[in-house]
């Protein structure tokens, strides 16, 4: 197990070393001169473009660049933004709470519903109501996140008018109002996906043998399902959720976009749109860190699981 | 014998695979001929005319430009088909080379092209999009080619374990004992029996490359005005979502009817090849799952 944790960690440390170059570098690929960002079109004499080259640090190289950028990420700092003027980290503090809220809401509602969907479905296999849940499903794979969002404003507005659901918010209850939504819509998509994993997994776990033997002990489908097979089956599941993870992460930025929320998405596709490399390099590596850091805690998560992996990357 | 294959033929024309071949004909049909059954020009805006609901003249309405929602549907299925076309061509041509060296050679090669695809995975894929569109500017060109490189690594871990099962079987030993170079062997003996496999899975990729592309659209990181595809109509259309929910819901029905169709069009087909993974979960993320297994 010691050796698994070592040789993970030491993937994913160098995963990271090298996605941070890629990040660096392809931002920087733009042939868009970054002192025109900064000035916004305004007239400048060619002094105040040496201070704002200096002040940025675009008249060092792009190694010590690179290095500074790197510095200042394990200091908290990701730099100054080309537009705002402003410091990238307090940029993203501020938006943090709507992303985090979204993808945790999200996950979460996502497994409360789809978890005991795919063990229904699981149970129930070839009736109609399989049959009616697996349409929906093949109907909501194909629904991009915003299409969802789009479908749901419409649906808010024509049953509950006045509801307020965009926009800003200064309290608690305010912001789990804001975010409650379009954390549905994004759930959507992951339900179909995590659902038929959970049925897929289930009917192999409910044909297996040692179900036969627990069913031949006279155990009642309740104890099989409950204290055999679901353990086991959750496994793909966790699985799923982690690859799927990425796809809510990138979801967040689509949703906040329909709903006018203000997260880290749309300062993102802002600073895409204008070449703003700090806030595009921050965010991006931000969101990658965090997409990489859950997929490695979930390799160890069923390392702890099932010892088969652990045994067999361990040798 | 005759009867048999037969038989296996009539197995695959089931009704969902009939029904989703004929839808997708349809659209594919509309898109070709866009200009002969468009009754107006996409882009031509009427200002005496908007947000008209369904009439006569304008059989889908019209939109906040009074173009027509009909004619935009025709032209932006002719757009978001072709570029999806486009990323799956870009995928091909570099994820099944790399997958057949790397499967083929096994060892060093193997190692390294796996790393790379290891590394660009580490990225959610649309994210990663979004880091190609802001080096080499907006455009749905750009759009395309980096979408194409983000599903290269799938496609590759793929095609490399169907690699990995041909190359030991006999006729590979055959090829080579009859003294083919290596270059034959991966593309004119190995390749065609991978082709069946490789070709479901991009049915289904087209599906995701349009859901992809759409989402681009749709945050104004791929087509650009005045072209439009479903994912741009989309987001015109969200403004006047209460006015007219027509412009947005249209195009947005037509995203999810031709994913649809492509999914239990490609599980169909997957089915026929193979009735034993009839069972299996089609879809692109568990891929991952299975690469890694094989």
């Amino acid at each position: 197990m010691k050796k698994y944790v070592v040789d993970k960690l030491a993937q994913y440390v160098i995963v990271l070393a090298i996605v941070s170059v890629i990040i660096f570098v392809m931002v920087r690929l733009n042939p868009t001169d970054p002192v025109s960002v900064i000035v916004g079109g305004k007239q400048t004499t060619a002094e105040t473009v040496a201070n704002i080259r200096a002040e940025f640090n675009l008249d060092k190289t792009y190694f010590e660049q690179y290095l500074i950028w790197i510095k200042g990420i394990f200091q908290g700092d990701f730099g100054t933004s080309f537009q705002y003027r402003q410091n990238v980290t307090s940029l993203i503090m501020k938006r943090l709470p709507v992303t985090v809220g979204l993808v945790l809401l999200s996950s979460v509602i996502a497994l409360v519903l789809s978890v005991p969907l795919g063990i229904i479905t699981a149970l129930k296999q070839n009736t109609p109501l399989d049959t009616g849940l697996s349409v929906i499903q093949l109907i909501l794979v194909a629904c991009p996140p915003f299409l969802t969002s789009i479908l749901m404003i419409l649906l808010i507005t024509i049953f509950t008018p006045g509801v307020s659901f965009t926009g800003s918010f200064t309290n608690f209850n305010e912001y789990m109002q804001r975010i409650l939504y379009p954390s549905i819509a994004l759930a959507f998509s992951m339900i179909a996906l995590t659902s038929r994993v959970t049925k897929t997994s289930m009917i192999e776990q409910l044909n297996s043998n040692y179900t036969l033997v627990a069913k031949s002990k006279g155990l009642s489908m309740r104890q099989r399902v409950l204290n055999h097979c679901l353990k086991n089956s959750l496994i793909p599941v966790i699985t799923i959720f982690g690859t799927q993870m990425g796809v809510l992460i990138v979801g967040t930025v689509l949703v906040e976009n329909v709903f006018s929320l203000a997260g880290l998405g749309s300062i993102l596709i802002d600073g895409v749109k204008s070449c703003d490399y700090p806030i595009v390099q921050g965010i991006v590596m931000l969101l990658v860190f965090v997409f990489i850091t859950i997929s490695m805690l979930l390799d160890m998560l069923y390392a702890v699981i099932d010892p088969r992996i652990r045994a067999k990357s361990g040798k | 014998m005759d009867n048999s294959k037969k038989e296996k033929i009539k197995s695959f024309f089931t009704g969902p695979v009939i029904v989703s071949a004929v839808v997708l004909l349809l659209i594919i049909l509309a898109s070709v001929f866009a200009g002969i059954i468009a009754k107006y020009d996409p882009n031509e805006v009427d200002i005496s005319n908007i947000l008209s609901g369904p009439t006569m003249q304008h059989f889908l309405g019209t939109d906040k430009a009074g173009r027509d929602i009909f004619s935009r549907i025709l032209f932006g299925g002719r757009m978001t088909l072709l570029s999806a076309l486009g990323v799956i061509l870009i995928s091909v041509i570099i994820g099944v080379p790399v997958g057949i060296f790397s499967g083929y050679y096994g060892g060093w090669t193997d190692k390294m092209l796996m790393r790379i695809s290891d590394i660009i995975l580490a990225f959610p894929s649309l994210l990663l999009a979004f880091v190609f569109v802001s080096a080499f500017g907006r455009g749905i060109i750009n759009a395309v080619v980096a979408l194409g490189i983000v599903y290269v690594p799938m496609l590759a871990k793929l095609t490399r374990s169907l690699v990995m099962v041909e190359k030991n079987k006999v006729y590979v030993e055959a090829s080579k004992s009859i003294g083919y170079s290596d270059l034959n062997i991966m593309f004119k003996q190995i390749l065609p029996n991978c082709v069946s496999t490789l070709l479901v899975q991009l049915t289904l990729d087209i599906g995701y490359a349009i859901l992809d592309l759409a989402s681009m659209s749709f945050l104004g990181l791929g087509v650009q005005p005045p072209t439009s595809d479903w994912g741009a109509m989309l987001d015109e259309g969200r403004i006047v979502i209460t006015i007219s929910p027509l412009a947005s819901l249209a195009p947005g029905m037509m995203i999810i009817l031709t994913v649809v169709a492509l999914n239990i069009f490609g599980d169909g087909v997957r089915a026929y090849l193979d009735p034993q993974q009839r069972k299996l979960p089609s879809l692109k993320k568990f891929k991952k799952l299975v690469g890694e297994e094989m």
